[in-house]
Order: C-alpha cells, then structure tokens, then sequence
C-alpha cells in the first residue's frame, strides 16, 4: 500500500520541479526580451497618445480592454450578492467589544491616513500604478481594521450595510452608464476618445477621457463589496460563537 | 545582483508554499500564505509590474488572510485536521 503513494508523490515532485525549469526560463526570457510583437508594440507606443493615460496599465485595462473588466466588476458584484444573501438569514445579537484602549486610540490616528492612501490610488489611477481595483481594497481594509478594532457593532452603526450595497450599486451603476454614453454618442459601448471624451494631456491630473471616472466606478465598488463579504462573515462569527454557550446552560 | 535577490526570494516563496500547503496546523498554513504573498509582491516589483505588486500586496496579505481566519475561527477545528484522515 506505501509503494503507490510513494511512486504518486515522486511523480508529483518531477510534476514540481519541471513547471518550475520552466517558469524560470520563462522568466529569464522575459528579461532579456528586446522587442515588443504584436498588440503589446502597439500599446506601447500609442497608448499615452490615443488615451491620455500615463499608466499604460490603465489605460489597457479601462480604454482597450474597458468590457474585460466590466466582466471582472460583475464576477465580484455576484460574489458579493452570494456571500450576502448565504449570511443573511443569520441574525445578528452580539459584538464583540473591540481591543484595548490603546489600540483604538492608535488606530483612529492611522485610519485618516489609510483613506487618503486609498483615495490617492483611486483618483491618480490613470497616471501612477493603482487603479479602482487596488484602492477599493485599501477602503476594504480600513472598514476590515474598525471591525476588528472597535467590534462590528460600532462598524455598522458608523457605516451602515445599506449604504455599503447601495454604494457598491452605485458603483456599478455609474460604470455601466459611461459605457451608455459613448454608446449613445455613436462609437461603441465603452469608447474613451473615439466617442469624444477629452484625452487632455498625458500626466496631467485631468487626462485619460474617461479612465478616472471608471477608476472611481471601480474603486466604490471593491472598497464596499469587500467590506461587505467580511462583515457578513463576521457577523454570522459572532452568532456561531454566542450559540454553543446557551446550549451548554439549558 | 538583482539575479541573487531574485533566487533568494525564489526560494523562500518555495519554502513558505511548502509550509502551507504541508503543516497540519491550518492556522500556521494560513499565516505562511499570508508571508508568501508579501514575498510575492517583493517579486513582482523586483520584476517591474508594480499594479500587480499592489494588488497582491493587498488582497493576499489583508483580505484573504482576513477572510481566511475568520472562516478558521467560526469551523471546528477537529474535523479540518489532516492528521486525521491518516488514521
């Protein structure tokens, strides 16, 4: 009975080290590619003019590729709806009451600085790396960290989970509705430039068409679906662990 | 130079998903996943992606190891064991 699994395990190891030679040839021909084929040749040199956008990554992401991620918004605007409406039957009764006096103090100097981070990423997501994406999850984490700190209760009296889902809603909303435009102004669902949005300049706060407006979008979004998912989580936490003891009294 | 640091860092990112992947104690596993998403991160800025590097950095490291140990601490614990099915 040991051979079997043994032979099972050599092979996986061989499995192993063969991905592993071959993601760091991969790598090192990466490094020391020289030229660029196909579509990437062409974002490359076009991007910063066609769309106003610095970050090329942006620009990819919200102008070419503006539908691709219109898909991704909706993977987590689903996933948000699932874990909610899976935890919503629990009933919420009691909160913890948060960590130590010392801790909350020092968490409520950190906090402001943690949602300009955030509304920094979010709002120059067309010239430096972020975007919606990441700067919605740093907005998750601060509400994650008030979880945790002050206990979920004084979360949902701050921020109350309507106005996460409306906000999340919102979110999705305002990014579908920018796509409409550029439908309704004749050059395609999602157009930027093509459907007369202002480029501006490259670099300047105020370029990029309509990539800010999407980062925006996308960056409600996260921020409230994944501050949605953990407390959801954490509330039905805090009935689990309150049932087992009134089971034990009676 | 940067060649070192790459396989350095390589290594440790092996190191770190054997851990977690391997260790009975799921609360260890997690906590490795979470170091081997900041190693990660260090990786894709050393290879010049720094939106991927942001990403990373947040979701693996804050949201999923989060998300991770809350679903730890609302399961029983004996029955997520792997020594257990051994026997």
């Amino acid at each position: 009975m040991k051979h079997p699994q043994a032979y099972l395990k050599a092979g996986a190891a061989f499995i192993c080290l063969v991905l592993g030679w071959w993601l760091w040839q991969g790598a090192e021909a990466v490094q020391q590619a020289s030229s660029l084929a196909g579509p990437a040749a062409h974002y490359v040199s076009n991007a910063a003019r066609e769309t106003g956008a610095a970050n090329i990554v942006a620009a990819i992401l919200f102008d070419y590729r503006g539908y691709d991620t219109l898909g991704e918004a909706t993977v987590i605007f689903t996933t948000v709806t699932g874990i909610a409406m899976l935890f919503a039957r629990s009933k919420y009764r009691k909160s913890s009451t948060g960590l130590s006096f010392i801790v909350k103090r020092g968490l409520s100097f950190i906090v402001p600085f943690i949602i300009m981070y955030a509304a920094g990423i979010v709002l120059t997501g067309h010239l430096t790396p972020g975007g919606g994406f990441q700067g919605g999850a740093v907005f998750a984490t601060s509400t994650i960290l008030f979880c945790i700190v002050y206990g979920s209760n004084f979360e949902a009296s701050r921020i109350h989970p309507k106005a996460k889902e409306f906000t999340e809603s919102a979110g999705a909303v305002l990014f579908t509705v920018t796509g409409l435009v550029g439908l309704v102004l004749g050059a395609g669902f999602l157009a930027n430039a093509s459907a007369g949005f202002p480029t501006g300049e490259a670099g300047h706060f105020l370029s990029g068409g309509t990539i800010p407006i999407l980062n925006i979008a996308v960056g409600l979004k996260v921020g409230a679906g994944l501050s949605t998912i953990f407390y959801s989580m954490v509330k039905f936490l805090e009935v689990k662990v309150v049932a087992p003891v009134e089971g034990d009294e009676t | 130079m940067s060649t070192v640091l790459y396989g350095f860092f390589c290594v440790f990112l092996i190191l770190t998903a054997l851990v977690a992947s391997e260790i009975e104690d799921i609360l260890s596993s997690v906590i490795s996943l979470s170091i081997n998403g900041v190693l990660l991160a260090i990786l894709f800025v050393i290879l010049q992606a720094p939106d991927v590097a942001l990403t990373q950095a947040v979701i693996n490291s804050g949201l999923v190891t989060s998300l991770f140990l809350v679903a730890y601490s609302q399961t029983e614990k004996q029955d997520l064991r792997r020594g257990d099915d051994k026997k």
